[in-house]
């Protein structure tokens, strides 16, 4: 049992450290990721959905950052782990890129 | 119908009829019956009026309208009194939409260019033709060059998001306003300083200090006319413009200040209002971030230094700052509009929202504020993504912080032109006129003779539309059904209008709706078009429906409520949630995080620098063959100082060259001392190439001829005043 | 029990922007021919090089004394219970002697309908309980109309209140009725007009004054 919980806590980092070098490293296609946000994320968090109403003006840039670096901790992690690395850098971009306090906020009709 | 049956409508056909108009839609625009206006007797006939509500689009402005419609005809266009934006008033241009409705000159149905671009040579086509050929074009086009190979180009137009909404189910990111023409700069550096954009309480504002921005010419409303009324509410104006502008001549002071030197001027007023500590040390304690190093950094902007650079005496710029400080916060830096002038213009503006932010003048009477706004619903669609598109725009990384949605109308032509990053070779254009507004006109030529395909949609035929190969006639806004859109606009707060057509499609013009719903289905992408424009309003409706009832009784809905005290406590949209005199990310690029000034390149000997500007009734280029608003101004000339055109023996009246590296133009010299000896001006809108624009063809002079296309180095604006002229007597 | 009106307009001119919105209006709304105005703005400066320092509209005064009346040979031409001058169009001959006789230069022969023509106050409007066109599309109200004879109206009290002018023609009073705020320089353009030889005009009509106050 604590060895499962090991093995797995370890995946995690893992992956939560990759995802970090990744980010550090490449640059995603916003554009893309806006196009897999709507896909993927907004099913659910749209007006009226299952979850809360998102969109890349929905948190600063600081906010953003600290979801990305905690996916394991959100509640739709396992629709996280379904996406590539690139799409999630690619979501990453497009929220990130597109957030309430940056350069070129989302306006989103 | 025959002439006898004309005459005598009956009452019960008449209200059929209208009835028929004011059908369907949530909105239903009211067709009120106002009266008989009966003739004297003998007059057999009784004309009926009906009274008709839209929204002015001979500007940007957007003024609520009540249009008096005869028999079917717009007779006349009255201001709607509840349209508070506009104070319930309609300017020369306003009154001249029946000229623009009832221009016969006007587009009338689908033309193909025949023979070379620009030689004017037309074969009608019917609108299935000019659509199936506009769609394989858009077709061929996406495949050879990927989606993004096809450009988009949509003008300030209430149904430009249609165009928009289209470009992203085609997939291409390549879609430009007119906006990087105008004001993107000063957006840009508001939006740095304080994470929006906020809007001028002029109407309650003491101390105004308006650099450039004309608002007695370039109306804007509500502040022209608040402008005026603050004035008769001892509110004093200060105007700096190399310029002796009708605003310049009803202002307390008026300064001719050296072109581009604003920022010297505006620096040694923060450094006078720093010095002597004229500011709310609370406010710049609790609000703002990046204090200390602005103090530090605007010791050297002395106003003694400040005199030499701008040519405005020191003791003045020292009392200007000690008067404006003292009016704070009823006091402001009039943050204007068009900012398309210098390669620093966003750092020019940072400079005036910074002298702003040390007014305290934030979500304050008479300062600049953020009105609550009304929101309305969309109806979204799920474009596809197209995976062999390239990564971004063609005009990304050009400018250092370009605004992705607006991009930069030079940087793409600049783009296209060399063909890098990736060609583009299709290019759509709707209410827009980049022939006349983008600097530099023979380099647009030069971009559209690189091009497959040009397609432009538009009323009349404009100099644009003269250069395109298919060309689809537009109706005017008087008869048009058009979605509902939010306004922002200071101490009036906000509004929604709308429009519904006044009278019925004239000839075979089609709204862009339906033109791009057209497109859509011949391309596959008819499912993200499948809705009606009353679909569209009823989804823009869903979250405030409040409005529909205001819409239909009165033409216009307005919020209404205090429009300051309102973002107590709100955090700001910037990274460091402040006003931020010192941008961090700005440094993070590289960018000055403090506007540094630097002085406006000398002119050369023999040389003028050519200033841009308009009047209140010769604006937009589309306003200058208005019959009714030509009478006003029948060709542009050279505003020229005495002593200059004296040494060049130019006398007034006498036509004159105007050249530049970007071309050369002639133009008749209006010698006056209403401009500084070293600046020359002329109006916008005239020297057009079309031959359809009868009443100005061969008249006046095109300034974007001459006008060498610089840019804003952060946000790729266009920057229209470095350009140096020589001129002739020829 | 109907009481005479006296419409008049009173004009802050320190307001004006010369925008031409008000010409524009008035265009539209009375049809005026292209090459003539039923109303216009002068503009002092901008001449010699000075430069331009106020805006001042203007329009037909509809005088209480009108010369222009008294021109018209066939009587096209009268001054009514309300205050306004109006033009017959069934009568008016198109002579052009009013046109001369006014000393604002407010007439002028329409050359689509060869008859008279000037401002009569929007009196279309007025009829539908509308003011002006002039009036009302303008961007920073410059004019104010109203009934000088209702004691309640605008006009009335501000006759009493502000310090008003009126622009009085060279040697002669035709008692204009728009009314200028106190503030405006553009005193002495009016003309001295060309009266046809054979009318009578009241002794009060020759007077020497270049401005009226009204206190």
């Amino acid at each position: 049992m604590v060895k499962k919980f090991t093995i797995a806590a370890i995946t995690m980092t893992f992956l939560i450290v990759s995802i970090g070098v990744s980010m550090a490293g490449e640059k995603g296609n916003a554009r893309k990721g806006k196009y897999l946000f709507r896909k993927t994320c907004r099913t659910c968090h749209l007006e009226g959905g299952s979850a809360k109403e998102l969109s890349p003006v929905s948190k600063t840039q600081a906010e953003w950052q600290k979801v990305f670096d905690n996916i394991d901790q959100l509640n739709c992690k396992d629709e996280w782990a379904k996406l590539s690395e690139k799409d999630n850098l690619d979501i990453y971009e497009h929220l990130y890129g597109h957030a309430f306090d940056s350069p070129s906020p989302a306006k989103c009709k | 119908m025959s002439a006898t049956k004309t005459k005598m409508m009956s009452r019960r056909k008449f209200l059929q009829l209208s009835g028929v108009l004011a059908a369907t839609t949530a909105v239903t625009n009211p067709c009120r019956v106002l009266y008989a206006l009966t003739k004297d007797a003998g007059e057999k006939s009784a004309a009926e009026i009906r009274e008709i509500f839209s929204a002015c689009d001979m500007c940007f402005n957007k003024c609520g309208l009540i249009a008096q419609v005869e028999n079917n005809v717009v007779k006349k266009l009255d201001p709607n009194p509840k349209s508070l934006k506009s104070r319930g008033m309609l300017c020369a241009r306003g009154n001249a939409g029946v000229k623009q409705l009832y221009d016969p000159d006007r587009l009338k149905y689908p033309l193909l260019r025949k023979g070379a671009r620009g030689d004017g040579k037309w074969q009608r086509l019917s609108w299935d033709d000019a659509l199936n050929h506009a769609a394989e074009q858009l077709d061929r086009i996406g495949k050879e060059y990927t989606r993004c190979g096809f450009l988009f180009m949509a003008g300030t137009d209430m149904q430009s998001t249609f165009v928009h909404q289209f470009a992203e189910a085609y997939g291409s990111y390549n879609v430009i306003s007119h906006e990087s023409n105008c004001l993107l700069s000063r957006n840009r550096a508001f939006l740095d300083t304080f994470g929006v954009m906020p809007t001028p309480d002029v109407l309650n504002c003491k101390y105004v200090i308006m650099p450039g921005a004309n608002r007695f010419e370039a109306l804007v409303t509500p502040d022209s006319m608040d402008l005026m009324t603050a004035k008769g509410n001892k509110s004093k104006l200060i105007v700096l413009d190399p310029r002796f502008t009708k605003t310049a001549a009803l202002a307390d002071e008026w300064y001719p200040i050296k072109p581009g030197t604003d920022m010297a001027f505006f620096l040694a007023v923060a450094h006078v209002i720093i010095k002597e500590e004229l500011y709310d040390k609370a406010f710049i304690k609790d609000k703002t971030f990046g204090f200390e190093e602005l103090r530090e950094h605007v010791k050297q902007y002395t106003p003694q230094w400040a005199a030499k650079e701008t040519d405005i005496p020191s003791k003045d710029i020292l009392r200007i700052a000690r008067e404006l400080a003292a009016a704070a916060p009823a006091a402001m830096i009039y943050p204007g509009r068009r900012s398309s002038d210098y390669e620093d213009s966003t750092q020019i503006r940072r400079s005036y929202a910074i002298v702003n932010a040390l007014l305290g003048n934030w979500d304050q009477k008479g300062g600049l504020q953020v009105p609550k706004k009304v929101k309305p619903g969309s109806l979204h669609i799920e474009a596809p993504f197209y995976e062999d598109n390239p990564d971004d725009r063609v005009d990304a990384g050009r400018a250092q912080m370009m605004f992705d949605e607006e991009g930069s109308f030079k940087h793409t032509r600049d783009a296209v032109i060399e063909g890098k990053p990736y060609p583009i070779k299709g290019w759509m254009t709707y209410k827009t006129n980049p022939m006349q507004t983008g600097a530099n006109r023979n380099k647009t030529i030069e971009m559209i003779n690189t091009l497959d395909f040009m397609m432009t949609v538009d009323i009349a035929m404009s100099d644009t539309a003269w250069m395109a190969d298919l060309v689809l006639p537009a109706p005017s806004y008087l008869e048009r059904q058009d979605p509902l859109s939010a306004f922002l606009a200071s101490s009036t707060c906000s509004g929604v209008i709308t429009r519904d057509p006044v009278v019925p499609a004239m000839f075979e013009s089609k709204p862009v709706f339906w033109i791009v719903k057209e497109l859509a289905k011949r391309l596959d992408l008819g499912e993200f078009f499948n809705f009606t424009m009353d679909d569209f309003r009823k989804a823009q409706l869903k979250k405030i429906p409040e409005v529909a009832k205001a819409l239909k009784e009165d033409g216009v809905y307005n919020i209404t409520g205090p429009s300051f005290g309102i973002h107590k406590g709100k955090p700001f949209k910037t990274r460091s949630k402040r006003i931020e005199f010192y941008n961090t990310r700005y440094k993070d690029k590289g960018i000055d995080p403090m506007p540094v000034y630097k002085q406006p390149k000398t002119i050369p000997e023999n040389h003028f620098r050519i200033v841009v500007g308009r009047n209140a009734y010769v604006t937009q280029s589309a306003s200058t063959n208005n019959s009714l608003l030509w009478e006003l101004e029948k060709e542009n000339t050279l505003w020229i100082h005495p002593t200059p055109a004296n040494a060049l023996g130019i006398k007034n009246a006498e036509t004159v060259s105007v050249s530049s590296s970007a071309g050369k133009v002639t133009i008749k010299a209006r010698v006056t001392k209403e401009t500084r000896p070293d600046t020359v001006y002329m109006d916008t809108g005239f020297g057009v190439l079309s031959k359809n624009l009868t009443n100005i063809f061969g008249k006046g002079a095109c300034i974007a001829e001459i006008l060498e296309d610089k840019a804003d180095k952060i946000s790729g604006n266009m920057a229209m005043h470095e350009t140096f002229v020589m001129v002739a007597k020829t | 029990m109907t009481q005479r009106k006296k419409y008049v307009i009173i004009v802050d001119a320190a307001k004006c922007i010369d925008c031409k919105a008000c010409m524009v209006a008035c265009k539209v709304e009375n049809n005026v021919p292209e090459g003539f105005w039923r109303n216009w703005i002068n503009v002092l400066g901008g001449e010699n090089g000075s430069l331009r320092t106020e805006f001042q509209p203007s329009q037909c005064m509809q005088c209480d004394d009108p010369s222009c009346v008294a021109a018209c040979p066939v009587q096209a031409t009268y001054k009514q219970d309300d205050g306004l001058v109006v033009i017959d169009p069934e009568k008016c001959i198109g002579c052009g002697n009013c046109v001369t006789a006014c000393p604002y230069k407010a007439r002028y022969r329409n050359p689509v309908k060869k008859i008279a023509d000037k401002c009569d106050f929007c009196e279309d409007r007025l009829k539908q309980g509308k003011e002006p066109a002039c009036v009302v599309t303008c961007p920073t109200k410059t004019r104010i109309f109203g009934d000088l004879n209702d004691p309640d109206s605008r006009v009335a009290q501000m006759v009493k209140k502000e310090k008003l002018v009126r622009i009085a023609a060279p040697h002669i009073n035709t008692r204009p009725n728009i009314y200028y705020f106190e503030g405006t320089r553009l005193l002495d353009w009016a003309v001295t007009p060309m009266l046809p030889g054979n009318i009578n005009m009241p002794k009060e009509f020759w007077k020497s004054e270049s401005s009226v106050k009204e206190g």
